[in-house]
């Protein structure tokens, strides 16, 4: 039944009004002021309660639909077509070179982030120096130069390009002087390209600059044999070498070459067949070498010619004219004894120095030649091709500019306006010449003057090779893609100049299909493929020649005494040296090296006057009063250091910084020190007689360590000579002299199984040699922060591993002194010996870390490790406390996100260096050596991969790959025929600190010195 | 419970003539019924000051990290921690008073007890707040709780003492804020009895409907009593566990066995000292002198004076064993302590620590109120000076000398211990304004045995021995509250 019941809602619908029939019309019966809203009043107009509510709603809906977007996340973006070679997570590495040296670049995703040593490279056999670790770093530098500059401004290559292009062709025209100014350049093809520029530009001509010159020896080769080389040295086969000045552990033409040659003469295994070289060392401040050796005598600058004359006379058994005494009673007595030691050894000897005087290196020539020491300990046949530096051609070109015969200079690699002796004149000259190129990847002193600055790549965006010892090519090969608008300076030479090739690769290809492959037997694209995977080519070796020297010495020995009496007089003598961290300056944005620890002053971030303790006291100076230096019409203001070991009468002062045109990390760091240099007989000289004003300033030196002698505490270094090891090898160890057994039933401690792996270190403090390379590696392995000279001062750097260096003094006999008090007493403070430990977390099976933590953040592994979690981690610092080695690190700040930390974590682009492997931490956690466990990890991975059992020496950690000398070894010591194993079997091992029953996983073996029993 | 009469040869706890119960509520409740003076509101704007010092810069170190502190990589700890065992040492006295001097039936501690306590917990409070600070990240203070977590498996790592501290602190915190507030219910009581309007709302609340029912009584005298057998070993236990935060390490010179005896010596040394610290002053400013009379700073210097002793015996002890024992870092931790380059903190320590103390075995100093005062003050300096010396000269120079430093404090460091100061003291006024300041319902209950006004009833009743007498009227000349004239008449 239909109904026809009618449903209203007011009695407007019931009547069908025509207001109700209006407003029906519409999708709400009243009007929503919305117009009214937007338009007239905005809020202010009268709204009725009902909009108010439905804008609420609205509003409040259309505010929570619009939160309901996801939080910005940044995505690692996966590849959209995968590079065949690229797998995310699995790092690649190329081989590649740097400064001559194979090495291999580890690249995580396309990112190149760590330097590892070539394990066949012949220079250092797997080693690399502390610069080489930190070169990655400056390739994520965002003050590099991002495109080239023109009159100072940005501008684009085109227009440098024509604008070059067109000077030199006027250049060209009018016939005037064009040089290319590099420090020494070792590539065959970059050689090549130069040449191939010279060829275009007649007026155009090649000259090595070197900041810090080898010239002097090259020369005195030139004079002594008529053959201008920097010999190869041949320390592993010398059984005595006494060293004058020359620093060739730390600075000297090729450390790290030199560091293994020599420590195989006294690490373990020479130690083990009873076999251990004699270093005598001669030198005004404490070097790295002078610190290693086993008698080291303070001399004076104006000495060390003198006792080289010495020497010469005591071992020809005749005497030059004009000899005269040293005037330094221990000086005398060493030169006696090591010349009868040198003439003993004949054959397997050889002399060194480090000066940079033609003379000197003459003498020093002719000294070799009595010992027969060419063709065995000195090689001229294959030499080094490192430093071809020549001072006289630089003097002259500077000449040349200021009297305005240069019309153009390109700098590669070199910055005369910062380290140039007499930077005044070559600035005065740089500006008559017309076009003046750099092609620094950073802006420096030297491009700062010049009008075009052409941005070379960093070596790691670069093709090349090199070729740093006669014989041995290697290849440089790029491992990313240029970042910036850069371009490879060889590259732009070729495009001014012309050159048919298409690119640098192309040129690099040809030059080693035509010249260099062959050499390695290698030849075509297999060839090069062959060599781009081993790094390098070596040609086989012209058999050593011996050469004598015939040449008249008393004119020598003339000048050298003249240059002597120049110097010696009543003002303080002034020494020149390079730090092992800053070498000369040209890394001085990098804060890695900056912060690495000089490794015998222990000072960072600066540089300084190295004084006696005794002149000190005489002059009434501190740490850190500053003290102004005049020499040589040029003066800077310095603190000064107390540095036993120094020569009385003499200052040292380190080159390399004060750089005013470089980034914000290394800009007045420290003072410039190049301007002391002096040109004599055309060779620049390091020393110079200086007066010295203290200032009434002080500044202290951020230093990493405080305190420097041991304190007599024999459980922690242990040495002993090495007349005392022939005897008993456990000699010093307290073996078998009452030593206590501490290896008991424990009640405290639950003995665990290792079923697999149990991790432990063994490390050489025979071979250590102090050099800090393993600092560096680490911190770039292990994103190890930054923190600045401040907070060095405050004595919280951040580095895992360090180098503890102890002094110990002579006192007449009855062994050395450490102690405080009595090192007060003491009159003579030159004679000191030095010990040097690396100290890292010591991952003490009973470790007193682990008992404190009130939250479990650091714990025992199976496999032997203490552990630290970061994400546990509340910061009590008890851990820290409770460490008996203080190798535990606390995050004060925010070092990664903080702004007063702008040295490398800070920036979201230099962040790309750091190992995606290894976390960064947050500020408030303790961090320290964590054994590498990353790559403990990923070896176990690999060898579970590969479906074998690890294999010993498949791991290695980053600070024992790095190291030249080989002093750290780490392995498993369940297996008994693990490298690890059978070092700890040495003899020589004791614990740190063993008697506190923590079982430290590192074992160290004794430092030996080859002194006899009346020096020891 | 006492009302036989106690011998005259004792001297009388309560001083003034016509003291009644009505008299005490009137006399302790001045300042909490009344606005306060002028000297409250300098001494509170002052320590507010403080406290406002404190809240910017432990602020400060939460926002920029614990770097903004002195501490390094050799000395982790630093006035952090000083302050911490300062603190806590402080907090010693409070629950020694107030619970083995009960169970000892020491009545005189009836008139001090309630300040010492209430200092007590102030000074916990402050000490916490170091517990908090010193962590690098703060914001996971809770971790060393063995809570239940949603981390998986982790748990505390219960072989570390500073879990046992944590234990340690918060158990001797809640106990002792429990019978405090136990001891203060009858007095909450009688303050709501006499107040009127929003107060009165406020304090019924607080006194737990509390009746003075017979039945009342008897269960409050048990509770406390319960209460004073539990703290009683949490007073040895606290600055035991405290101890052993170093004893436990490997450190020389914190790796000693007689750490527990001798903390908890220095602990009531220093709570003592700063009892007297602050009643001294506050029984002048709030005319209390008729019930804290010099025969309580008496006994409290005598308490000073024996465990400054005890702590200097320590002192001895801990030089002989390192010399005895043969170990040569822990000889030069002991030595370092005089020759090396902190030695005016070791001088600081033992000069004001056991030299000045020994001062107190003379009655004219101890019954003297500006000196005692002065020397209470150096005690709380030399106690914080032991605790800085045994933390920073003990870990600035410990085995590898390589790592050798000094420590140097910043003004943050400078700003936390000042404002923990501050924060002390605003609680503590505010203490005075609004809670009895001395317990009333205690003292009420020795008024009939061993007021003046008793024992002059006594002499008054002539039974006594005259030799007796004459002894007892000797003692009251040093009485300051004590007016001496009322007694020569006869």
């Amino acid at each position: 039944m239909d109904s026809n019941k009618k449903y209203w809602k007011g009695l407007e619908e019931l009547n069908k009004t025509p207001e109700f029939v209006e407003l029906n019309k519409h999708e709400f019966a009243e009007p929503i002021p919305i117009e009214e809203v937007l338009t007239v009043g905005g809020l202010e107009g009268k709204s009725p309660r009902r909009d108010f509510l439905k804008a609420l709603g609205f509003g409040v809906g259309a505010v929570t639909l619009a939160a309901c977007q996801k939080v910005p996340v940044h995505k690692s973006i996966p590849y959209l077509i995968k590079p065949e070679e690229v797998t995310p997570g699995i790092p690649n590495y190329y081989t590649s070179t740097y400064e001559g040296q194979a090495i291999l670049v580890k690249t995580r995703e396309g990112r190149p982030i760590k330097i590892e040593g070539h394990p066949n490279d012949i220079i250092a056999k797997g080693g690399a120096s502390a610069q080489a670790q930190a070169s990655v770093l400056d390739l994520y530098d965002v003050n590099r130069l991002k495109n080239p500059l023109k009159n100072g401004g940005d501008s684009g290559w085109a227009q440098v390009d024509d604008f070059v292009v067109r000077e030199l062709l006027n250049i060209k025209a009018s016939g005037k002087k064009i040089r290319i100014v590099s420090s020494t350049v070792s590539s065959p093809s970059t050689l090549g390209v130069i040449a191939d520029f010279i060829k275009q530009f007649p007026a155009a001509k090649h000259i090595n600059y070197d900041a810090v010159s080898y010239t002097g020896i090259i020369q005195a080769n030139q004079n002594s044999f008529g053959k201008a080389v920097l010999p190869h040295y041949n320390f592993d086969k010398a059984d005595i070498i006494v060293s004058f000045g020359a620093d060739f552990l730390g600075t000297w033409i090729s450390p790290e070459e030199f560091t293994r040659q020599y420590v195989s003469n006294r690490n373990n295994k020479s130690l083990e067949s009873k076999k251990m070289s004699r270093h005598i060392q001669f030198e005004s401040g404490m070097s790295l070498t002078g610190s290693n050796a086993d008698v080291r005598i303070p001399v004076k600058p104006s000495e060390e010619g003198l006792a080289l004359v010495a020497l010469y006379n005591a071992i020809s058994g005749s005497t030059l004219a004009g000899t005269k005494a040293i005037g330094n009673k221990v000086a005398e007595n060493a030169i006696t004894i090591a010349a009868k030691e040198l003439v003993a050894a004949k054959g397997k000897a050889l002399v060194v120095a480090g000066s940079n005087d033609v003379a000197t290196q003459v003498l020093v020539n002719a000294i070799n030649s009595l010992l027969g020491s060419y063709g065995t300990t000195i090689d001229l046949d294959n030499p080094s091709l490192q430093y071809a530096g020549n001072d006289a051609e630089f003097a002259e070109l500077v000449s040349d500019m200021k009297s305005g015969q240069v019309d153009a200079v390109f700098f590669l690699n070199a910055n005369p306006a910062y380290d140039y002796y007499s930077s005044k004149d070559f600035t005065d000259g740089l500006k008559k010449v017309g076009l003046r190129v750099s092609f620094a990847s950073n802006a420096d002193e030297t491009s700062a003057l010049c009008n075009i600055v052409a941005p070379n790549h960093h070596y790691l965006e670069s093709w090349g090779d090199d070729n740093a010892l006669s014989g041995y090519y290697t290849v440089l090969q790029p491992t990313i893609n240029p970042v910036y608008d850069t371009r490879q300076a060889e590259q732009s030479l070729m495009k001014w100049s012309d050159i048919p090739a298409k690119d640098y690769y192309t040129y690099v290809r040809n030059n080693w299909d035509k010249n260099l492959l062959a050499k390695g037997g290698l030849s075509g694209q297999s060839g090069w493929e062959t060599l781009l995977q081993t790094g390098f080519v070596k040609a086989a070796p012209v058999t050593a020649g011996s050469y004598t020297f015939s040449k008249d010495l008393n004119a020598v020995a003339q000048t050298i005494i003249d240059h002597s009496n120049l110097l010696a007089g009543d003002k303080t003598e002034l020494q020149l040296y390079q730090t092992v961290a800053m070498r000369d300056g040209k890394r001085a944005n990098n804060p890695w090296l900056q912060e690495l620890p000089d490794p015998v002053s222990k000072v960072t971030w600066d540089n300084f006057a190295a004084m006696s303790p005794s002149d000190m006291k005489k002059k009434g100076l501190q740490d850190g009063d500053v003290v102004k230096i005049d020499a040589n019409g040029y003066s800077i203001a310095l603190p000064v250091l107390s540095q036993p070991g120094q020569a009385q009468g003499t200052i040292s002062v380190a080159v390399g910084y004060g750089r005013t045109v470089v980034g914000p990390v290394g800009i007045n760091v420290g003072k410039n020190a190049f301007p002391f240099h002096s040109l004599r007989n055309g060779t620049l000289q390091t020393s110079a007689t200086a007066t010295l004003t203290a200032t009434g300033e002080n500044s202290p030196l951020a230093q990493t360590q405080t305190h420097h002698s041991i304190e007599g505490r024999n459980s922690i270094i242990k040495e002993a000579s090495f007349t005392e090891y022939l005897k008993n090898p456990a000699t010093g160890t307290g073996k078998g002299e009452g030593h206590k057994e501490y290896d008991k039933p424990d009640l405290f401690w639950q003995k665990y199984d290792r079923p697999a792996y149990d991790w432990v270190m063994a490390i050489d403090l025979n071979a250590c040699t102090g050099c800090g390379a393993c600092v560096v590696a680490c911190s770039a392995e292990n994103n190890v922060p930054v923190v600045g000279k401040d907070e060095v001062r405050r004595r919280r750097e951040m580095h895992w591993i360090r180098i503890d260096r102890y002094y110990s003094f002579n006192d007449n006999g009855d062994g050395g002194v450490t102690r405080e008090h009595e090192i007060a007493k003491l009159e003579d403070l030159d004679h000191v010996k030095v010990v040097y430990q690396p100290m890292l977390c010591q991952h003490c099976e009973h470790a007193p870390c682990e008992t404190v933590c009130p939250v479990l953040a650091t714990v025992h592994s199976s496999e032997g490790l203490n552990h630290m979690a970061y994400n546990r981690c509340v910061g009590t610092r008890y851990c820290a406390n409770n460490c008996p080695y203080k190798v535990r690190r606390f995050n004060w700040f925010n070092y990664w996100n903080d702004s007063r930390f702008d040295n490398y974590l800070n920036n979201e682009h230099t962040q790309l260096v750091l190992n995606p492997d290894v976390t960064t931490r947050f500020r408030g956690v303790m961090e320290k050596c964590s054994m590498c466990i990353q790559r403990i990890q990923a070896g176990k991975l690999k060898a579970k991969i590969e479906k074998r059992p690890l294999k010993d020496g498949d791991i290695k950690m980053a600070c024992q790959q790095t190291c030249s000398a080989n002093a750290i070894v780490f392995g498993n010591v369940n297996d008994p025929e693990s490298e690890v194993s059978k070092a700890l079997r040495s003899e020589r091992t004791y614990y740190v600190l063993e008697e506190l029953n923590v079982k430290p996983g590192v074992g160290y073996q004794t430092k030996i010195r080859n002194i006899s029993e009346q020096e020891a | 419970m006492a009302s036989h009469s106690e011998s005259i040869i004792r001297e009388p706890l309560i001083t003034g003539k016509n003291i009644t119960y009505a008299q005490i509520t009137n006399d302790v409740l001045r300042p909490v019924e009344n606005m306060p003076g002028k000297a409250w509101w300098i001494g509170f704007s002052v320590a507010s000051l403080g406290a406002c010092l404190w809240v910017f810069a432990v602020s400060y170190t939460f926002w920029y990290g614990i770097g903004s502190w002195g501490l390094n990589k050799t000395v982790g700890w630093a006035w952090d921690i000083t302050g911490f065992v300062w603190w806590v040492g402080i907090g010693h006295a409070g629950t020694l008073i107030s619970a083995i001097l009960l169970l000892f039936r020491q009545n005189w501690r009836n008139s001090i007890n309630r300040s010492a306590e209430a200092m007590t917990i102030f000074a916990v409070i402050c000490a916490a707040t170091y517990v908090v600070s010193h962590m690098g990240r703060p914001w996971l203070a809770y971790w060393p709780l063995p809570l239940p977590n949603q981390f998986g498996s982790i748990w505390v790592n219960f072989n570390s003492p500073l879990v046992w501290d944590v234990f340690a602190i918060s158990t001797y915190f809640s106990v002792s804020l429990v019978f405090w507030y136990t001891g203060l219910l009858p007095d909450l009581a009688t303050i709501r009895d006499r107040a009127t309007g929003i107060r009165r709302k406020i304090y019924s609340v607080l006194s737990f409907g509390w009746t003075g029912s017979v039945k009342t009584w008897q269960r409050f005298e048990t509770v406390c009593l319960i209460l004073a057998g539990i703290s009683t070993p949490l007073v040895l236990s606290v600055h035991t566990i405290v101890s052993m935060d170093f004893a436990t390490s490997l450190e020389p010179g914190w790796h000693t066995t007689i750490f527990p005896p001798y903390f908890v010596a220095g602990a009531i040394f220093s709570g003592f000292a700063m009892v007297q610290t602050l009643l001294l002053v506050t029984r002048k400013v709030l005319g209390l002198e008729n019930y804290i009379t010099m025969f309580h700073i008496e006994a409290m210097n005598k308490i000073i004076l024996l465990t400054g002793s005890i702590v200097g015996v320590a002192y001895l002890t801990e030089f002989f064993i390192a010399y005895y024992s043969g170990g040569e870092y822990e000889q030069y931790t002991f030595l370092n302590r005089f020759i090396g380059p902190y030695w005016w903190a070791g001088c600081m320590m033992y000069g004001c620590n056991v030299l000045m103390t020994q001062l107190m075995w003379f009655k004219k100093i101890r019954t003297n109120i500006p000196i005692s005062w002065v020397l209470s003050i150096v005690v709380n300096i030399g106690m914080w000076f032991e605790r800085f010396v045994i933390i920073v000269i003990s870990l600035h120079r410990d085995f590898v000398p390589s790592s050798w430093a000094m420590f140097y404090p910043t003004w943050v460091d400078v700003s936390v211990f000042v404002g923990s100061i501050g924060l002390f003291f605003t609680m503590f006024l505010l203490f005075i304004r609004v809670l009895p300041s001395i317990a009333m319902a205690e003292v009420k209950l020795i008024l009939k045995s061993s007021s003046e006004q008793a024992k002059k009833k006594l002499i008054d009743g002539g039974h006594l021995e005259p030799e007796q007498v004459e002894y007892y009227k000797e003692s009251l000349t040093s009485f300051d509250s004590v007016d001496i004239t009322d007694y020569q008449k006869r």
